[in-house]
């Protein structure tokens, strides 16, 4: 992962991921060049199909993956300066809120009274402030989802990246992930989040990138793909993926 | 350092509330009780009776909280995701499975402090006199395991739980028999042989180079010098398995 | 009424169980012989458990003696048995000591006698066994040499930690059995110098039995005791041994 100079928050170039797949341990190619560019400040959704390669994408940037070929540059200093939330997120069940974020706050090597002050914090922003000493086996997919949401913000990054932030909640569910999705964009943060469900993405995203069989295959801001389409984003998105 | 502390309290406070433990140490201060009831047919030999299976005791339920505890530790957090919580922040793998390994080494020394205490007053009790060596051979017993904890680690990494904890049960046996390696390098004339008995033996962690246990009973007390050396070895020994479960580690892709 | 047939069921199989159980006929006694694997494979297999190893062949033992004894009193295996213990347990002291008479009864006590030997060269510290070979080599020696060889292992024990305080007098007794009359009386003077009221009781009432009637062979045969023992202690014998001659 390169953090050199760019202009965009994220910047990814010529991306590739081969994986050895089965028991022959036959390569199967699943990113075929993915090339993406993210500005600051953006709530950039990048859609696709199921097995269009985007969980791979993020997980490269994030570095739980390494590429094959290509590049990814971060225009914030490298992990210190990201968040991620993963797709069904587990944590550790035995674990309180309140410690669960601490564990992460200590990950960060953050300072015990700042720690302690933003994980208080976290908490008071994604509404579990009454849950912080409930074990997180006990906690509702809303509420992992939440305070899966707070341990990617506990070191306040500038690129918060969300795999499927909104799959598997209830109404209410979503609209609180989507209001604190939409605080992080009010403060600034740069947010990128797959999703397949295209009324959120919508709603909250400027910018796009719809993905198939491990390619980017359009990319632009809502606006334009909603003007390129006379029945909204999903017509437009089935329109991109089937063409 | 405070990173590689926070995974290592985490683990510890894991591994101390799993229920399987609490079990495992329940039998085993049973069978410490239970070997009571052997020694009333021993023609007056309690106190000898109750040492020598309480630190078999020890030894074997030790054992298998550390080979079962130890395949699972790596296992869960990749099978559960967990890890994509811990590395997706500045967490190196190396310092990932060293502080995994202190967390478990943690909660080792409380089980076997538990039971070689339990040990150390049900024989004072018997005995009449305190026997400190049982507090000596629990510690060298504890050595012993931290190799195999390190090896079962090694393991995990390359396997599944199961087979992990399977072949990390045949490492402890293997040690154990370290010697007959050592006499197997002295036999045939084929250099190929040799070389590959001798591979075999350094490969193998020497777990019996010293025995501590027969001092309990009355034995001769060992050279504590070669205990020193012996425990220097198993400290570099374990310091080396951790190192290649973290190189095999840090090439697995989440 | 399906719980009941499960009940019904369940009751059923308990009684099976434990039916089956409790009509097993009692294990009758084992053969005199059993298999007993040599020292050097449990020395070779597992070297780190050998005593806990040598304590479940002693728990064999006690129950391989008890059976038999009373049974068909053939103990074909127990020499076999103690030498296994022994050899993975050689500070292990009961066996030894067991062996004087198990091996005894089982009509070995040469083989007994070499395994006490074998532990007493592994403990020389421990006074028990010198003084079960001097008892072995008294009770099934030959000869006179059998009371010299039991007064020479007396000894042995008398001088280690521990001792009881009737060893000395063993000592003597033994070496007068075995004809070694001036060295039993020089026995006799630190049991008398070192020993209570009832050891010097007995000293005086062997020694009459030792010493010579005639007045003047009787101080002849004391020069032995004047050498070796303190002035005080030697008066005071000398008094006792002549209260009759000086009337």
């Amino acid at each position: 992962m390169d953090t050199a100079a760019t202009n965009h928050a994220l910047e990814v170039r010529g991306l590739r991921k081969t994986v050895p797949v089965g028991f022959m341990r036959k390569k199967v190619e699943i990113l075929k060049g993915v090339d993406l560019a993210v500005r600051h400040g953006d709530v950039f959704g990048l859609l696709g199909p199921n097995g269009a390669g985007k969980t791979t994408t993020v997980k490269i940037v994030v570095g739980l993956m390494r590429p094959t070929a290509g590049d990814v540059r971060l225009g914030v200093d490298g992990a210190g300066e990201t968040g991620y939330l993963p797709e069904n997120p587990y944590f550790y069940e035995y674990l309180s809120g309140r410690e669960f974020l601490n564990l992460c706050g200590r990950l960060f090597a953050l300072e015990r009274q700042h720690r302690l002050e933003r994980v208080g914090e976290l908490l008071r922003d994604v509404g579990l402030e009454a849950a912080a000493e409930t074990h997180l086996r006990k906690y509702s997919k809303g509420m992992l989802q939440r305070i899966g949401i707070a341990q990617a913000l506990i070191n306040d990054p500038k690129l918060v990246l969300l795999d499927e932030p909104m799959t598997g909640l209830d109404p209410v569910g979503r609209v609180e992930v989507k209001r604190i999705i939409e605080r992080l964009r009010d403060r600034g943060k740069t947010v990128l989040f797959n999703s397949h469900i295209l009324s959120d993405v919508g709603e909250l995203c400027s910018h796009i990138a719809i993905m198939t069989a491990g390619k980017v295959v359009w990319d632009g801001s809502v606006d334009e793909a909603l003007g390129a389409s006379s029945g909204g984003l999903e017509e437009f998105f089935m329109d991109v993926v089937s063409a | 350092m405070s990173r590689a502390l926070a995974i290592a309290v985490n683990t510890f406070r894991e591994t101390i509330r799993d229920r399987i433990l609490g079990v495992i140490v329940v039998f085993a201060l049973l069978m410490i009780v239970g070997s009571l009831w052997l020694a009333s047919i021993s023609l007056g030999q309690e106190g000898r009776m109750m040492k020598d299976f309480g630190l078999v005791a020890v030894s074997l339920f030790g054992l298998i909280v550390a080979v079962f505890v130890a395949a699972n530790l790596v296992h869960k957090e990749v099978e559960k995701r967990t890890v994509y919580v811990i590395f997706s922040k500045p967490v190196g793998r190396a310092q990932f499975i060293f502080a995994k390994f202190m967390g478990l080494a943690a909660t080792l020394a409380c089980v076997l402090a538990g039971m070689g205490l339990f040990l150390f007053f049900a024989d004072w009790a018997v005995s009449k006199t305190p026997t400190a060596m049982i507090l000596a051979a629990t510690a060298l017993i504890y050595l012993e395991l931290l190799v195999v904890v390190a090896v079962t680690i090694v393991l995990s990494t390359m396997t599944s739980a199961i087979l992990a904890s399977v072949l990390g049960i045949t490492v402890f046996v293997a040690g154990q028999l370290s010697r007959q390696a050592l006499s197997l390098t002295s036999l045939g004339h084929s250099p190929v042989l040799k070389g590959l008995s001798w591979f075999v033996y350094v490969l193998i962690p020497n777990l019996n180079a010293v025995d501590v246990k027969p001092s309990v009973v009355g034995e001769l007390a060992p050279d504590w010098s070669q205990v020193a050396a012996w425990s220097g070895y198993l400290v570099a020994y374990a310091v080396l398995a951790l190192l290649l479960a973290s190189w095999l580690f840090s090439r697995k892709e989440f | 009424m399906r719980r009941v047939v499960l009940a019904l069921v369940a009751l059923a199989c308990v009684a099976v169980v434990v039916g089956f159980q409790v009509t097993r006929p009692v294990k009758a006694a084992g053969s005199p012989r059993v298999f007993v694997p040599s020292p050097h494979f449990y020395e070779k297999m597992s070297p780190s458990y050998r005593t806990s190893i040598a304590d479940l062949y002693w728990l064999g033992i006690v129950q391989y003696y008890g059976e038999h004894i009373e049974g068909d009193g053939r103990l074909d295996s127990l020499p076999a048995m103690l030498d296994l213990v022994t050899a993975l347990s050689p500070r292990f002291i009961e066996p030894y000591l067991f062996s004087t008479f198990a091996l005894a009864d089982a009509g070995r006590p040469q083989t007994a006698y070499d395994l006490l030997e074998r532990g007493y060269r592994a403990n020389p510290r421990n006074w028990r066994l010198p003084y079960q070979l001097g008892f072995l080599a008294y009770t099934y020696g030959k000869g006179k040499e059998k009371a010299l060889t039991a007064a020479r292992w007396f000894e042995i024990a008398s001088g280690l930690p521990g001792c009881p305080a009737f060893m000395p007098r063993l000592v003597a007794g033994m070496l007068r059995r075995g004809g070694e009359r001036e060295k039993a009386i020089i026995m006799w003077g630190p049991i008398y110098t070192e020993g209570d009221k009832f050891a010097r009781q007995k000293t005086v009432e062997s020694l009459e039995t030792l010493l010579p009637k005639g007045k003047a062979a009787r101080m002849k045969a004391v020069v032995p005791l004047y050498q070796t023992m303190p002035k005080d202690a030697f008066q005071e014998l000398l008094a006792e041994l002549f209260k009759d001659y000086v009337k």
